[in-house]
């Protein structure tokens, strides 16, 4: 098949294929088309082997996978976080040293972001064109491999160096937990639960909140808001009645102490204490 | 292959072993590709609905045989997105005690139900759109195909309490 | 009944001849890993297809939940992640597959070169094959924005300050891939975009074309 049907052409070819065979190839190794009955067919005997090494691989990967989750920062992105050490994916991680040399720094900036990467990768884009002898062992070109070799040994420290900074960096950052920024854990899940308003007619309600400054911030209907300033929908789960009141004595947090701005509104002791009273019955249940 | 001997019957060929073992090894790869993500894709269907949360609505006492529209909130969980929603429900107790509280939206095409607004159909809901009626308990009258949809409704401490959203459970046709 | 289907197929359309073309070629005995162990350097082409395969697949189910929007992509990631079952392992394919598309091609880059399989007459598939290795490249960087956390916020950053060094034209690059003026809620549906869209297009065609050019010009020569 490889040599098409007519056996007695002239004209020969690389492989299986329509590319025509150079006559003056004497060291160029031989083509395995020179060995016959020592090929096969691609379907089904070369793809089983194919297709066993791939389920080898799948396995280890669907392994790598299950033990270990893809990590997720914890929240989404935050332009302000200045604890953040930028770091890009580890297949950039050499380019990313690349600047951080004297002469790819500052002034030389363009030499190490545009001149030295496009070098590199316009080379190894036309290394046929320019590594264009015939012969194919690397050892036997010795310039195009120690070249390669060379560039090998760079982009393996340099990857090297810029990751034990990185860690290096973290553990000043964090000493002792080396993986917090890497990874964390789930966030737990927050309950938002709908919570109904208790006892709505209570006169403590329409009488005292309605008429006190707490509904400037909270809201005629207790929904607050969030995030700055809290529901008071639930807030008899968390306060009783004599922490309620001092807070509206002393404030707490942003909030200020707002007992004299109501007294001024023209409310009493009393009417507070129902108040506070009334909000503690303010539980999800 | 074709200098192979005939095999007998039912014996398994080299070529035929070879190409069982490549649809083994194939079916293996595309297996655990494809179940992980055939399994994350039709999660919704599968995700566990569980029980509703009822939502505290209305005092016991405050009900009566007449229809009162009550609003309440009810926390809805769509995928990533959790938001408060605003509900109405249109809300009856019986001589015999029963609560039935009647989802708003008209069967027909949507639009919202109001009690006793229609001199025409006095003591029913009706709905302005298309004129589709119903009656006390739901039932549909006319226009519409089904009765009005049902909260389930739960009573703790005298309290009415809310649920999931349902089919009609009284009207019997 | 699958055969008469087929055959009834083969009748109008001759297919017969297309797969025939595919399945029946030779191989030679010097790429197969059962002869000599040390041809296992020879599979690593066909693990990149594979992973690139499972990316593909596994990109198109994540989009089923993901949003390219910075209100919802991270909350959408951690729900698809978290709360959607099998949704660490998709998620994680996608992650892991990424990492190993790079690894297998930079492997399969470096057989290809020191067996001098590049030389005569198979430049053209070298060059496509750099063109590939590009195309990775750039689909790892978009990709690595798109859970909008604070790793993938900075990386991308980063890559683009990168990116806005070049001479005369940087700063119109920056905005060109920043599509403002900070990397923000336009950034992100322009990488997403290109992620998605431009780039696997590209890599199909080119994938085909390397295809082809195997399948045309056959396996280099033992060494």
């Amino acid at each position: 098949m490889a040599q098409g049907k007519h056996s007695d052409e002239k004209v020969l070819y690389v492989g299986d294929s329509r590319v025509r065979q150079h006559k003056n190839s004497e060291t160029t190794p031989r083509d395995y088309t020179a060995y016959p009955g020592k090929s096969e067919t691609f379907i089904p005997n070369f793809l089983l082997k194919e297709w066993i090494v791939a389920t080898v691989f799948m396995v280890g990967f669907m392994l790598l996978i299950i033990s270990k989750p893809a990590p997720l920062g914890e929240t989404p992105a935050n332009p302000m976080n200045t604890d953040f050490i930028p770091m890009p994916d580890w297949y950039f991680l050499f380019l990313y040293q690349l600047l951080k040399y004297a002469y790819t720094a500052d002034a030389y900036t363009v030499f190490g972001t545009v001149i030295l990467p496009g070098l590199l990768f316009g080379a190894l884009t036309l290394a046929p064109f320019l590594d264009s002898g015939e012969e194919r062992r690397f050892y036997k070109r010795p310039i195009a491999s120690s070249l390669m070799i060379l560039s090998l040994v760079a982009v393996v420290y340099l990857t090297y160096v810029s990751w034990t900074h990185y860690q290096h960096e973290l553990d000043k950052k964090n000493p002792g937990g080396k993986a917090v920024q890497e990874e964390k854990k789930k966030p737990e899940k927050k309950k938002a639960k709908a919570v109904a308003l208790v006892a709505e007619d209570d006169p403590a309600n329409k009488n005292v909140y309605q008429k006190s400054t707490c509904l400037m911030c909270h809201g005629t209907d207790l929904k607050g808001m969030p995030p700055g300033v809290p529901t008071l929908l639930g807030i008899g789960d968390k306060y009783s009645k004599e922490e309620i009141t001092k807070i509206i004595k002393e404030g707490i947090g942003t909030m200020t102490a707002q007992y004299d701005a109501n007294i001024a509104k023209g409310l009493t002791d009393q009417d507070l204490d129902s108040l506070a009273e009334w909000l503690s019955k303010q539980k999800s249940e | 292959m074709s200098n192979e001997p005939k095999k007998q019957k039912k014996e398994v060929t080299r070529r035929q072993f070879l190409a069982y073992t490549l649809g083994g090894t194939g079916g293996f790869l595309a297996a655990s590709m494809i179940v992980p993500m055939v399994r994350f894709a039709v999660d919704p269907l599968l995700q566990d609905k569980g029980e509703s949360e009822f939502v505290k609505v209305i005092a016991l006492d405050k009900l009566s045989d007449e229809p009162v529209s009550v609003p309440f909130k009810m926390l809805q969980k769509d995928g990533w997105v959790e938001e408060e929603v605003d509900l109405t429900a249109w809300i009856t107790k019986n001589a015999s005690g029963q609560v039935q509280a009647l989802s708003p939206i008209c069967k027909h095409l949507g639009c919202t139900v109001n009690w006793n607004t229609e001199k025409k159909y006095p003591n029913q809901y009706f709905c302005p759109c298309h004129g589709a009626h119903y009656e006390k308990n739901g039932k549909n009258l006319a226009i519409a195909t089904a009765p009005l949809d049902e909260y389930e409704v739960k009573i703790q401490d005298n309290y009415v309490y809310l649920g999931k959203l349902g089919p009609n459970t009284k009207v019997t046709t | 009944m699958l055969k008469s289907i087929y055959n009834w197929i083969d009748e109008r359309l001759d297919i017969t001849p297309l797969w025939r073309d595919v399945a029946d070629h030779e191989v030679p005995e010097h790429v197969n890993p059962a002869h000599h162990f040390s041809a296992f350097v020879y599979c690593f082409g066909g693990l990149t297809f594979f992973v690139t395969v499972i990316q593909i697949l596994s990109g198109m189910f994540l989009t089923m939940y993901y949003v390219p929007d910075i209100m919802n992509a991270h909350a959408s990631v951690n729900y698809l992640q978290n709360e959607v079952a099998f949704g660490n392992i998709v998620r994680g394919m996608h992650h892991f597959g990424a990492s190993l598309v790079i690894v297998m091609m930079f492997l399969h880059t470096l057989r290809v070169f020191f067996t001098g399989s590049y030389k005569a007459p198979r430049e053209m598939n070298w060059v496509i094959g750099m063109l590939i290795f590009m195309v990775m490249l750039g689909l790892g960087f978009t990709g690595y924005l798109l859970p909008w956390d604070d790793k993938a916020y900075f990386a991308t950053k980063v890559g683009i300050q990168i990116a806005a060094s070049v001479p005369l034209i940087g700063d119109q690059i920056k905005e060109l891939l920043q599509g403002g003026d900070i990397v923000g809620a336009q950034t992100i549906s322009r990488f997403f975009a290109i992620h998605v869209f431009f780039l696997p297009g590209a890599l199909l065609g080119l994938l085909g074309a390397h295809f082809f050019m195997i399948r045309k010009q056959g396996i280099s020569g033992p060494l």
